[in-house]
């Protein structure tokens, strides 16, 4: 039994709609994260899961309850949120014991919860203290704390790291996923980041204009992109696409011509419109003479330390290499390129759905 | 900041002694006249140093029942400052966190019942308030004072929820809280400044009312500022004890400003959220 379920989930504000019909199973215990662009409905989709937006349609279950008209308080989630929502006016010890106190237990038992989920955070020294006088990174752990102290059946969390500096938010991500292995709890977290969401899910739902564009393991989504808005989106930096047509068994761009990889056979047609995608990584520097190499010239060089980026214009076309940065052309350089088959990826150029479904 | 030089701190102290002059002389003259004997009350120049006489203040508690007219300002006061605090504070939030193109219009309907001069409303208030057998009492002030000060706590306590951040009630809510217990123990409390202003311009207001006061009290529920003015009647202003008994009706107003002032700290939402 799924731990959460969404069924054809609609949110429409009046006449406009901004989550069209979102099917969603999450097992217990399972890691998910809602990824996409600012607007894509990620947050909407959460707050609709907490209870803090009514479900416009469709089928919303926790727990194999359906919750559609169920107040927040009785959905048994906690939610971590992406600005704390501490209490002011109350110290630490008091925002956990307030999350306690709906659930009326013994008095033992909250401090025995309080002092646990202290403990496990690192938040003993704070508990007398205010909000007002902790770090970002002490106000996200009590905001985890508060979560946490109710041993929810569903933890919540909306963009809970991107008020932190670049620092922090490696390392309380570090936390978060263990936490996660600890605990083992159902998270549904949102994010923008994709490094977060390739690093703590156990499975990412990247979403789009309030479509959900591909379910699946970081792995999935990373070396099988449902369409080019997922191979775009997921790698930075992004997959280069290359439009091409096949002709005679052959991909046919307009500077150069591509055999089709085996696993591409018959799942295309004849005179078909194509893009083909190759991450930045899978260009690679080759010799003139090595067969299939083609010619490109180097508009701008960027080092990253290991590796270098090179801007490249193969013909008309330009696309981005990740070379390793020893021996890394200069600018305007004329190099010759080869790309790895292995990692080559078609799109149906109409609807930029890949051809290998 | 810089540090202020010399020069700018006696400029200073120099404006402040000024207005403290300002501020401070009605009150030493209602003080020092209230025990002043009445032969030297109105002696040019004044005089500062005289023997004090208690006989304006004896007068006030022996000749007329001043304690209860104290009494009667009291219960007025408070009572129409609980019930404002109440309404008005309920309905504030209701318009602060309802989401309705014509809720602004509302909230203007609201502030219009203040506009209109007091004294158009006397005449009418007589006649509602005789035909309900509420004259001469403390409730019929009490509600008066009451649509006075509505308005005026809707409008102070909107614009301090409107900063208590709606996440914090989202979290109150997910942490297992209905609407009413959010907004007592979440939203009530980071108001509390609000709240504290609230109530003592209610209760100063209240308290020194007095058109109202005039015409809709008789004997039994006066208050103290329509006692006080009976001193002054066509024959004779005794001005000791109209003095004695303004500095009496000082003292409430300055207990509840002290009382209130440790709530009017702001920024205690600092820190909730980012």
């Amino acid at each position: 039994m799924s731990s959460i379920a969404l069924e054809k989930v609609v949110k429409r504000y009046g006449a406009f709609e901004i989550v069209h019909g979102i099917d969603l199973a999450i097992d217990k215990g399972e890691f998910v994260v809602l990824l996409g662009p600012s607007g894509c409905g990620k947050t909407t989709t959460l707050r609709m899961v907490a209870g803090l937006e009514d479900v416009s349609d469709g089928k919303l279950s926790i727990g194999g309850r359906v919750v559609n008209d169920v107040a927040p308080k009785d959905r048994g989630v906690a939610m971590v949120f992406q600005n704390y929502a501490l209490y002011p006016h109350m110290t630490v010890r008091q925002n956990m014991e307030f999350a306690l106190r709906p659930l009326k237990l013994a008095p033992g038992e909250v401090d025995r919860r309080v002092r646990e989920t202290a403990a496990i955070l690192g938040l003993d020294a704070l508990l007398a203290r205010k909000p007002s006088a902790l770090s970002g990174g002490q106000r996200q752990r009590v905001a985890m704390g508060r979560a946490m102290v109710r041993t929810p059946e569903v933890f919540l969390f909306d963009e809970p790291l991107s008020n932190l500096d670049a620092k922090l938010r490696t390392q309380v991500r570090w936390e978060i996923g263990k936490l996660h292995k600890r605990l083992g709890t159902t998270i549904l977290y949102v994010t923008h980041d994709q490094v977060e969401a390739m690093t703590l899910a156990d499975k990412i739902v990247i979403m789009r204009d309030g479509h959900v564009e591909q379910v699946g393991s970081p792995e999935d989504v990373y070396t099988r992109p449902a369409n080019t808005f997922v191979a775009t989106f997921i790698g930075s930096p992004a997959m280069n696409l290359v439009p091409a047509r096949l002709m005679g068994g052959k991909l046919q761009a307009e500077a150069f011509t591509l055999p089709l990889p085996d696993r591409f056979a018959g799942r295309t047609a004849e005179g078909q419109a194509v893009l083909i995608g190759t991450r930045p990584s899978d260009v690679t520097l080759t010799a003139a003479d090595n067969p299939g190499a083609l010619r490109a010239t180097v508009e701008v060089t960027e080092y990253l330390g290991d590796d270098a980026l090179l801007d490249l214009r193969v013909g008309l076309h330009e696309m981005i290499a990740q070379v390793p940065a020893a021996n890394r052309p200069g600018n305007d350089a004329s190099v010759h390129v080869t790309f790895n088959a292995a990692g080559l990826h078609l799109f149906d150029a109409a609807t930029g759905g890949t051809l290998l479904s | 900041m810089n540090k202020p030089s010399t020069r700018q701190a006696i400029l200073v102290y120099l404006l402040l002694a000024v207005v403290l002059i300002v501020f401070l002389t009605p009150i030493y003259l209602v003080a020092s006249s209230s025990v002043k004997p009445a032969p030297i009350m109105f002696q040019k120049p004044p005089a500062f140093f005289f023997t004090p006489t208690w006989e304006h203040y004896h007068v006030l508690f022996t000749e007329r029942p001043f304690l209860k007219f104290i009494g009667n300002s009291l219960i007025v006061a408070l009572g129409s400052t609980a019930i404002s605090l109440v309404f008005g504070s309920l309905a504030a939030y209701a318009i602060s966190r309802i989401r309705h193109r014509r809720m602004n219009d509302v909230a203007f309907w609201i502030l219009s019942l203040r506009m209109f001069p007091p004294i158009t409303v006397v005449v009418p208030y007589y006649i509602i308030f005789k035909t309900a057998g509420l004259l001469d009492t403390p409730l019929a002030l009490i509600i008066v004072y009451s649509t006075a000060n509505i308005p005026l706590v809707v409008w102070l306590m909107k614009g301090f929820f409107d900063e208590v951040p709606s996440a914090l009630e989202e979290a109150a809510m997910v942490d297992g809280y209905g609407i009413i217990e959010t907004f007592w123990r979440v939203t009530l409390p980071l108001a509390a400044p609000g709240l504290a202003v609230s109530a003592v311009f209610c209760f100063i207001f209240s308290w020194n009312e007095f058109l109202f006061a005039l015409m809709l009290t008789g004997s039994r529920a006066q208050t103290a500022t329509v006692a006080v003015m009976s001193f002054w009647s066509s024959d004779a202003v005794q001005w000791g004890r109209i003095m004695a008994g303004s500095f009496i009706i000082l003292i409430p107003g300055v207990v509840f400003v002290l009382t209130c002032q440790r709530w009017l700290v702001r920024g205690l939402t600092m820190g909730s959220v980012k």
